[in-house]
């Protein structure tokens, strides 16, 4: 079966969090394997069963590894790292052995520098990057972190520009201090200038700033690098072949999410390709609700009755709010949770069928692009 | 200890902050706005925090939006929706006093970016302000601050912020600072953690991960944690009645994976533990009126 609106060589899956979202990815992969196409699933933090169903473990952690299924084509699955990432980029671009080891220990890097600019959300951007000109697969599947975060992810590439090109790091590059670790813009200044260093030193302490500056300084080099694939990663997440599906729960505040989530793609210049609503509670059989009101079990039952329409009148919302030309697709509540590759599959092509059932594909929707402000 | 400090509302009688945090979607605010009117119920002047800039608290408790103002939802119950960077610049001013240099702080590209993405000044500026919410005198003030933390990931940066800044800044007013909102956030007697999980694998497994490090950076462990929205157990006996209908199906397994989930977390967490049934009530302020009675109960 085809994948329909999802068939494009880059699915980005975004969503808040406890959705679904990663099984969602992992259901969709499998899919698209088994409709031929050698597909990678780049995945965050799945759980442990997940995991034990893909078979892929600690050994994914940053690489790719092979899905042990029986498709047409190729599944591979990693568990994305920034940190790893980040030191990998650190030890491939470093000058030399010595400044390499020296960002590594560095104690900004190690405790601090890592959430500047969304530097570690950068990283997972940059390992995308490399995948792509890698070129080994015809579908990556990126699954990101919940929906602020992911957000966060997928500015990252932006942030990151906006950060390279910004005054601040100007600053931060000029030498702060000389050799003898003494601040270098208040040494002529002489008694003045101790009073200078004394405060900075007591408002924020010297050896911050001297850890920031080093860490700045020995990175330097790699900053042109960093540019050109941050504008490369952002010029591919709004690609003609690059789709956005949307996961989402029925409850009403998830609502909100969905639809405060479909505006920022928007906004972003980014395709919202199909909103998926996932588990949602199927209606229990009215005749067992009447029924067994003398069974103990009726209470439970009445319970499943009323999340159903709940749900039910969550997604009639959410269908409203949206516009016609959104496609919209129902996932059941699954009496348990996927974690086997069979399972898996079965998820996949439920996917495949109410999405063939919901529409024909057709180019994903491109928002208007609208200011910064909302 | 006298005076009931074996149940839940006991123990949290005398602290200062309750930061309730747990993974995004298992209601975590609905758990802090039901623990607020409880506090507020029980005697004690409690304000809200709220940090999600698209504003829902407010819907809970019935008020209109916070809009970075507070609210009064009643009488010992006020909620204020707190936007970082506001605490940050409020902070710098009432610290350098100097109005020159604050408007150069202000507007420096280097302070937007450090605050922004920077290493815990956001997180701290949060904690410092809600110290000083505790701390004012008279009318204004309050006993108790309910803190409606970010989802695990970013709850606990905001609990270990005051360690890493006091860590990297030593001394002076900045340091001074971290250094005391760190001793407040480690001291069990002053500040309660609460922790909302649902009885999922994921949530459960974050939720003990949150622990071990509560565990490990500030040497403390949570006040309780809540697990929120359990399916009631599903009746026995599968032949007679509506037995076969997938909807039971469905119930049963759902049970059973709470089960399986309740026992895994029991084993690892043997501290005091909340358990809330699943409600057939919408988000509203009915859900957290449920909710405040049953925490009231909890040991």
């Amino acid at each position: 079966m085809s994948l329909g609106a999802l068939d494009r060589p880059l699915v980005v899956v975004v969503g808040g969090g406890g959705v679904g979202k990663t099984t969602f990815a992992a259901a969709l992969g499998l899919a698209s394997a088994r409709e031929g196409t050698d597909t990678l699933v780049m995945t965050f933090d799945p759980s442990e069963r997940l995991k034990d169903a893909l078979g892929v473990g600690a050994a994914a952690r940053g690489t790719e590894v092979r899905v042990a299924c029986d498709t047409p084509g190729r599944l591979d699955a990693s568990l994305l790292d920034p940190r790893a990432t980040f030191d990998r980029l650190i030890r491939r671009y470093a000058p030399d052995e010595a400044s390499c080891r020296r960002i590594l220990e560095n104690r900004f890097y190690r405790h601090l520098g890592g959430s500047l600019a969304g530097i570690l959300e950068y990283m997972a951007v940059e390992r995308l990057f490399e995948v792509d000109a890698e070129r080994r697969y015809g579908r990556v599947i990126l699954d990101t972190p919940p929906t602020r975060q992911a957000l966060d992810f997928l500015e990252a590439p932006d942030r990151m520009l906006a950060f390279l090109e910004s005054g601040a790091l100007k600053v931060a590059l000029r030498r702060w201090f000389d050799d003898r670790g003494r601040l270098r813009a208040t040494a002529h200044l002489a008694g003045i200038g101790r009073g200078v260093e004394a405060l900075l030193d007591h408002v924020v302490g010297l050896d911050l700033l001297r850890d920031m500056a080093e860490f700045f300084q020995i990175w330097a080099p790699l900053y042109d690098g960093f540019k050109g694939r941050a504008r490369t990663v952002q010029a591919l997440l709004r690609a003609k072949g690059t789709v956005f599906v949307l996961v989402t729960g029925p409850g009403e505040e998830r609502i909100a999410d969905a639809l405060f989530f479909a505006r920022r793609l928007g906004e972003a210049g980014m395709r919202l390709g199909p909103i998926v609503v996932n588990r949602v509670h199927p209606a229990p059989d009215p005749a067992a609700v009447e029924g067994g009101r003398a069974d103990p079990g009726a209470a439970g039952l009445q319970l499943f009755a009323w999340l159903a329409a709940r749900d039910a009148r969550g997604l009639a919302r959410l269908r409203g709010l949206l516009s016609t030309g959104d496609l919209l697709v129902a996932l059941p509540l699954l009496a348990r949770a996927p974690t086997s590759l069979e399972a898996l599959e079965a998820m996949g092509s439920l996917l495949l069928g109410e999405l063939a059932a919901a529409g024909p594909a057709r180019p994903p929707r491109r928002l208007p692009r609208r200011g910064k402000t909302a | 200890m006298p005076g009931g400090a074996a149940n839940l509302v006991g123990r949290l009688r005398r602290q200062q902050l309750v930061v309730v945090t747990g993974k995004g979607g298992t209601g975590k605010s609905t758990v802090a706005a039901a623990l607020g009117r409880l506090l507020a119920a029980r005697g004690r002047r409690v304000l809200l925090l709220e940090l999600d800039p698209r504003e829902n608290l407010h819907h809970l408790l019935a008020v209109p939006p916070s809009g970075g103002e507070i609210v009064a939802a009643s009488p010992r119950l006020r909620l204020e929706n707190v936007q970082p960077l506001r605490v940050v610049e409020a902070l710098v001013r009432e610290r350098l006093k100097v109005q020159v240099l604050v408007r150069r702080v202000l507007a420096s590209p280097i302070f937007q970016h450090f605050v922004e993405g920077g290493p815990g000044f956001k997180e701290l500026a949060i904690l410092v302000h809600a110290l000083g919410q505790v701390r004012r005198e008279g009318e204004g003030g309050s006993d108790v601050v309910v803190l409606d933390a970010p989802a695990t990931g970013h709850g606990v940066s905001l609990l270990l912020a005051p360690v890493l800044v006091a860590e990297a800044i030593p001394h002076g007013p900045v340091g001074r600072l971290a250094h005391e909102v760190a001793a407040l956030v480690s001291d069990p007697a002053r500040c309660g953690v609460v922790i909302v999980t649902s009885a999922e694998e994921m949530p459960v497994q974050e939720s003990l991960e949150l622990i071990a490090q509560l565990d490990a950076a500030l040497g403390r462990t949570p006040e309780t944690v809540v697990v929120n929205g359990l399916y009631p157990p599903a009746p026995a006996g599968t032949a007679a009645g509506p037995g076969g209908t997938p909807a039971l199906h469905l119930w049963r397994e759902r049970r059973a994976t709470y089960e399986r989930e309740l026992a895994r977390l029991a084993r690892a967490w043997v501290g005091p533990r909340v358990e809330l049934p699943l409600l057939a009530l919408d988000r509203g302020p009915e859900i957290v009126a449920a909710l405040e009675r049953l925490l009231g109960e909890a040991a």
